[in-house]
């Protein structure tokens, strides 16, 4: 009951004119960020931040379009997956495994209104998970101290290396090197500058978004030039624009079981969206009977990771808000667009700031209510989009880039340090190291590291308080879960796959 | 395979003169038992394991990768693009932000296949647009270098 007052209190933050506007103008420019093929979710938010704050906009109305344009990219990667085949950022990938297929079968239609739905049906289903599961987490999350805190941020390294797939390694290596980077600076506890190697720019440390937007936004002007796209064109949606009945009560299942995947598996540090689309739609398809048409054009498979990813993306915003452990790479940036405002998030983030928390919380209803209703009707229009040809677009994308990183300190230093970061970034790419994973180790770096010294400070030296309460014992043991689990997993396969080639 | 031993060879390396930084890091005074140094070295440590690791067993290779290989083109394509990045930032404050956006569209509209009329108006029409929507509309400050004696 107090729950659905303090909701009540944030869609009275939700609802004010600006609040609804910015909500609005975050789905419109998340949707068309989404569709683009190349810039997703994490290019979308980290763009914004500069313009959020040069706009001089409460930390709460832009946490709000932050929010907005997270759910917007959601919704919009699908777009590009199903006409173009071309996936608008990684957790669209599923979606064009049958998407595609069904768009050249002259469905396009149906397939863009059934994954929109399915996108709507999968974002309720976690909001109403996050109304119900983030306060009690909040609450329960208070008796962390410092030596529970650390082995949480341990599980989120864990979990994002056990959770990818084929690079554990590739995975743990990123994030240590995200780690590391937070290190650069003056250390706050002694004053010792370290690793600046006498340049007075990196005093400071890396900035949050001189970071994020060479990663993501230098190394990803780099991957367009590469890539031969540019002038393919999309499929003209033809036929039927809206699914009917019969097509809705097919996938019903589907997209509640697939809501539900999604949300559990955005709420695990690290895995995100990407995994959950992924999760869904090889579980669909396991569960469906013999003469399934998975791959070749089945509506479960377009909506099963559709709603996956949209009920993820939500979810992650649990770890965020509750613990302060971003849940995917773009909480990761909204995390460190909250420190730009002087907010910790945490567990006291719920008593501390309520209308903040709640305020986003109802904005991700309305979010998704406004998605779906201009989502259906303008898809014509957003296939138009898919025609600005790179050209026009990525001179556009570096010059926002470059005003945004210099805005925050107006130094061309953080311009340069931005280039190389972003040609690392790249390289780093080509060699299969997920970038969000070093984002993920940045933005845990300096609170892992404080919580460490802090619980040592304590006890004087002694590890043994870092699994001295059942906290922590439980947090090892997931950890522990995380890396034999996966290594199992592996073991397994390689055993069922052996006989088959000897 | 070989760049990715490369890199990682080369990553090795990296690790170990910021090892050997962080092993000067010393608090003057210190009230807690850990240190400035113990973390980083940490990292560094569990860096190098897994770094061999990928040396001795590299994994496979992205499929994406497999999509585009990198040839020489391609290659020139790239490092021209870094340049121009370059240029942008350095020219940045010295030219001004007008003129250094107009000079760097133009010439990302033509890397990225734009014509050379389509990428003159391109370039002039975001430089200004931009100038005004962020400097003037968005309170960002930006300089005006070699336009600042105009008096706009």
């Amino acid at each position: 009951m107090e729950t659905l007052g303090y909701l009540g209190q944030g869609f009275g933050v939700a609802t004010t004119p600006l609040n609804l506007l910015t909500a609005l103008c975050g789905t419109l420019i998340g949707t068309v960020v989404g569709l683009l093929p190349g810039l997703g979710p994490i290019n979308g938010v980290a763009l914004l931040i500069p313009i959020a704050f040069a706009l001089g906009l409460p930390p709460e109305t832009s946490l709000i379009l932050l929010a907005a344009v997270y759910l917007g990219c959601e919704y919009g990667g699908r777009i590009s997956s199903i006409l173009l085949n071309i996936p608008g950022e990684a957790s669209a990938v599923m979606t064009a495994m049958d998407g595609h297929p069904l768009a050249r079968q002259g469905k396009g239609g149906i397939a863009l209104s059934i994954s929109a739905a399915g996108s709507f049906m999968g974002g309720l289903i976690a909001t109403i998970g996050v109304t119900i599961f983030a306060p009690l987490l909040a609450k329960w999350a208070v008796a962390f101290g410092p030596a529970e805190y650390f082995v949480m941020m341990v599980f989120a390294i864990t979990c994002l290396a056990g959770m990818a797939g084929n690079k554990p390694m590739k995975t743990a290596v990123a994030s240590l090197i995200g780690l590391l980077l937070a290190c650069v600076g003056i250390d706050s506890n002694s004053g010792v500058y370290r690793f600046t190697f006498g340049s007075l720019g990196l005093a400071d440390g890396i900035q949050f978004v001189v970071l994020v937007l060479g990663l993501f936004s230098i190394s990803e002007i780099l991957v367009l030039l590469e890539r031969t796209y540019y002038g393919q064109s999309a499929l003209k949606t033809s036929g039927r624009m809206l699914f009917n009945v019969k097509e809705a009560m097919f996938v019903k299942w589907t997209v509640l079981r697939s809501g539900v995947v999604g949300f559990f598996m955005g709420i695990l540090p690290g895995a995100g969206a990407t995994m959950a689309s992924a999760v869904a739609y090889m579980s669909e398809k396991r569960m469906a009977s013999k003469d399934n048409r998975f791959g070749d054009g089945d509506l479960r498979g377009l909506a099963a990771p559709e709603t996956a990813n949209s009920a993820a993306a939500c979810g992650s915003m649990v770890p965020m808000l509750t613990l302060g452990v971003p849940g995917s790479g773009t909480t990761a940036v909204m995390l460190g667009a909250l420190t730009l405002y002087n907010i910790t998030p945490g567990p006291l983030l719920f008593q501390t700031d309520p209308q903040l928390v709640w305020g986003l919380i109802a904005s991700l209803f309305i979010a998704n209510v406004m998605l779906v209703v201009m989502n259906i009707p303008l898809i014509r229009v957003f296939t138009k989009i898919l025609a600005v040809p790179y050209w026009a677009l990525v001179p556009g994308i570096a010059i926002v880039t470059a005003i945004g990183v210099y805005g925050v300190h107006a130094t061309t230093f953080d311009l340069f340090l931005m280039i190389v970061i972003g040609v690392v970034g790249y390289i780093l790419r080509k060699f299969d190291f997920p970038l969000s994973a070093v984002l993920l180790g940045f933005i845990l770096g300096g609170i892992m590291e404080q919580n460490l010294r802090r619980a040592l400070s304590i006890s004087n030296g002694d590890l043994s308080i870092l699994w001295s309460s059942p906290i922590t014992w439980g947090g090892w043991a997931l950890v522990v879960l995380m890396i034999v689990l996966p290594m199992y997993r592996g073991w397994r396969q390689r055993q069922v796959a052996r006989p088959a080639n000897p | 395979m070989i760049y990715q031993r490369l890199f990682l060879t080369a990553l090795l390396i990296v690790y170990a003169v910021l090892a050997y930084a962080a092993t000067t890091y010393e608090a003057p005074f210190s009230y807690e038992p850990v240190g400035p140094r113990a973390f980083p070295l940490l990292l560094l440590a569990l860096l190098a394991v897994s770094t061999v690791y990928l040396l001795i067993r590299p994994g496979q290779m992205a499929e994406e990768n497999a999509e585009t290989p990198l040839t020489g083109h391609v290659l020139g394509r790239l490092v021209l693009c870094v340049l121009a990045l370059s240029l942008f930032a350095f020219f940045f404050e010295k030219l001004g932000f007008v003129v250094a956006a107009f000079l760097f569209a133009i010439a990302m509209c033509r890397l990225y296949n734009g014509r050379w009329v389509t990428s003159v108006i391109t370039g002039a029409v975001m430089s200004v647009a931009f100038y005004v929507l962020f400097d003037r509309l968005l309170d960002v400050p930006l300089p005006l270098g070699v336009l600042s004696g105009l008096g706009v």
